[in-house]
């Protein structure tokens, strides 16, 4: 089959590569019909993710046509059409059974990898390193599911693809942001990144109550966007100083609630940022905390900072003391799509959210390799693309 | 997952001596930063390596860091760098929690064909007899090691012991534990494996050259043992497709 592979730092290609099988009782095998490039990708396009290698299958944003399930699989009926969670979950260990389906315990085959670098294993990713599980990713023709009966859901309706894909991964992620920096009434929330996640965050920000939302960006596409779908107020960071600007505009309280939907990539601007670009570039550091850092100085004191954007080891500078003394509350994670996918699609097709505004190109999966290095330049106004297989 | 470690690594003649007194003063710091390059590099170096290899030496980077920072779990009693030297016997505690009952983990571990699953990683497991396993591992250049267990000690529903004779190629002894953990979480299972008990060098090379790492076999099979038993299967990559083929290669 064919699949779009890693090779290093801004290579990757479509390839031939064999076609997955069913290997164990609870698997599924889907031909994939549509598959999103992720912004978490492009941390993996920058050689960012240890643990990867050469030919690693990419992607982790998909949905297709069942057609093969494993003798125990109960749910899913060959010829079902389904959207596949990026969070490989068993359903049964003390995480899943909590909601938390991130945190699975059992879905990681490389548990012991992860647990040396981080302590614990979280759960088994798709195409996203082999610390993270090792899993082929679905930027392919076909792609095995484990534990079929607890992750993919099953679409009934002849909503289109393009409405439905982004419960794989960013909706949820953006809705579980959300969620996290516990919104209350009157209350004002800062987004840091207008891509895929951040505008999912602001849609949802306003469908949890949120008095005011403000989006910051270096991109007029994407904060023009903000604008028009999240109805946010909004700040180019090139243009002005985000902690000043924050401060007038919400009487020198700072945003009640601050989101950061950028993560390990953060563009920062001044002395301190490319200082933590030149230590990146050294290994003395693994993310660039420019957005945490920022934050955490702008948040409201006794606010919430929610961190949906994905970091992968070491920051430095984190001014924790302002944290403390700030009395902020932080709360971050992988998504627990499972627990999302049900609600999410039920507002979808009431027809309250239609998650395809951020949808910006299309391609098939040959033009895989173009594709992210048009989304890597932020080209021709690029927030998300489907690739077709 | 819910797991913790204490390991010890018994040198002969150096038994009880307390290494922590020594982190004061500027040997400790010395042997400390010493070691902390170790890691850094092997992690480091193991990550760009992009190999099956590579990935053992950051795993083997990461847990000689972890225990110089005493961030990580693992948490030893000594300082050695080195799990397993000549003439040394290493010792390895690992734990895990397991929702289920104490009985039927207990019940399950007593099942040979469990064995053969969740030690499938590193060794052939077959059963002999009722108390008896016989094991084997694949060492390089086809090159095997096989030897025989026997249950010498078991409470049902709390505490297996099993323990290799004294004179096999790989001397070695396991025992695993079930307690009850706190609220809904189930059981805390733990489980100790020694490979060569003190007095068999011959065993100890015999293991070094199998490249036996107790930390990593007791880990994975804790870990396949909790997801065989409450979600049915080991999770695997087997036959993963890749641009390098099919299968997990690493």
């Amino acid at each position: 089959m064919k699949a779009l592979t890693w090779h290093g730092k801004e290579d990757v290609r479509v390839e031939d590569v064999p076609r997955p099988s069913l290997v164990n009782p609870s698997d599924a095998i889907i031909e994939v019909t549509a598959t999103a490039i992720c912004g978490s990708d492009l941390h993996l396009y920058h050689d960012r993710v240890p643990s990867m290698q050469k030919g690693d299958i990419l992607g982790h944003e998909p949905m297709g046509e069942v057609v093969e399930v494993g003798s125990d699989v109960e749910t899913l009926e060959i010829g079902d059409r389904v959207v596949v969670p990026f969070t490989i979950s068993c359903g049964a260990c003390w995480f899943c059974e909590e909601e938390l389906y991130s945190l699975c315990d059992n879905s990681n085959p490389n548990a012991e990898l992860a647990r040396s670098m981080m302590g614990h294993s979280p759960a088994g990713l798709y195409g996203y390193s082999h610390m993270m599980g090792g899993y082929a990713g679905s930027q392919a023709e076909y792609l095995r599911v484990p534990y079929a009966d607890v992750g993919p859901i099953t679409i009934e309706s002849d909503l289109p693809d393009e409405q439905v894909l982004l419960l794989s991964d960013v909706f949820p992620t953006g809705y579980m942001a959300a969620e996290n920096a516990d919104i209350e009434a009157d209350d004002t929330v800062a987004v840091w990144g207008c891509g895929a996640v951040g505008q999912f965050a602001i849609q949802s920000a306003r469908m949890l109550g949120a008095e005011r939302v403000i989006a910051i960006d270096r991109f007029d596409e994407r904060l023009d966007m903000a604008r028009e779908h999240g109805d946010a107020e909004t700040i180019n960071y090139e243009e002005t100083d985000v902690y000043d600007r924050l401060m007038e505009m919400t009487g020198g309280r700072g945003p009640d609630r601050c989101i950061d939907a950028v993560g390990t990539d953060a563009h920062g601007t001044g002395v301190v940022a490319a200082s933590d670009r030149v230590k990146q570039r050294l290994k003395l550091e693994d993310d660039r905390p420019y957005v945490l850092r920022e934050a955490i100085k702008c948040c409201r004191k006794g606010g919430t900072l929610s961190v949906p954007g994905a970091y992968v080891g070491r920051v430095d500078n984190l001014p924790f003391g302002a944290v403390m003394n700030k009395g902020l509350t932080i709360k971050t994670g992988q998504t627990h799509v499972q627990r999302y996918l049900e609600p999410l699609l039920n507002r979808i097709e009431a027809g309250d959210v239609d998650p395809s505004f951020v949808l910006t190109h299309e391609a098939p999966l040959e033009d895989g390799p173009e594709m992210y290095r048009t989304f890597n330049d932020k080209a021709d106004g690029c927030i998300k693309t489907i690739l077709r297989p | 997952m819910a797991t913790q470690d204490t390991t010890r690594d018994r040198q002969p003649g150096d038994a009880q001596q307390p290494d922590r007194a020594e982190s004061g003063d500027g040997r400790g710091r010395l042997r400390r930063a010493i070691t902390l390059l170790i890691g850094g590099v092997l992690v480091v170096r193991g990550l760009r390596r992009r190999s099956l290899r590579g990935l053992v030496m950051a795993l083997a980077g990461g847990v000689v860091l972890g225990r110089a920072l005493g961030v990580s779990p693992s948490r030893s009693d000594s300082e050695s760098a080195t799990p397993m030297g000549a003439g040394e016997s290493t010792e390895v505690t690992r734990s895990i929690t397991i929702g289920e009952p104490a009985q039927d983990l207990y019940e399950a571990w007593r099942d040979p064909e469990t064995m053969s699953k969740i030690m499938g990683h590193f060794a052939d497991v077959q059963p002999q007899s009722e108390d008896r396993l016989q094991w084997t591992v694949q060492g390089p250049r086809g090159w095997d090691a096989s030897w025989e267990t026997r249950i010498v000690d078991e409470q049902p529903g709390e505490s297996i012991v099993w323990r290799s004779p004294a004179d096999a190629m790989v001397p070695n002894e396991g025992e695993v534990r079930f307690s009850d953990a706190p609220g809904d979480r189930g059981t805390e299972v733990t489980l100790t494996i020694s490979f060569d008990p003190p007095g068999g060098s011959v065993g100890s090379a015999a293991a070094r050259r199998l490249d036996l790492v107790p930390e990593a076999i007791a880990g994975k099979a804790l870990s396949r043992f909790k997801s065989l038993v409450e979600s049915g299967e080991i999770p695997s990559l087997d036959e993963n497709p890749s641009a390098r083929g099919s299968g997990d290669l690493v």
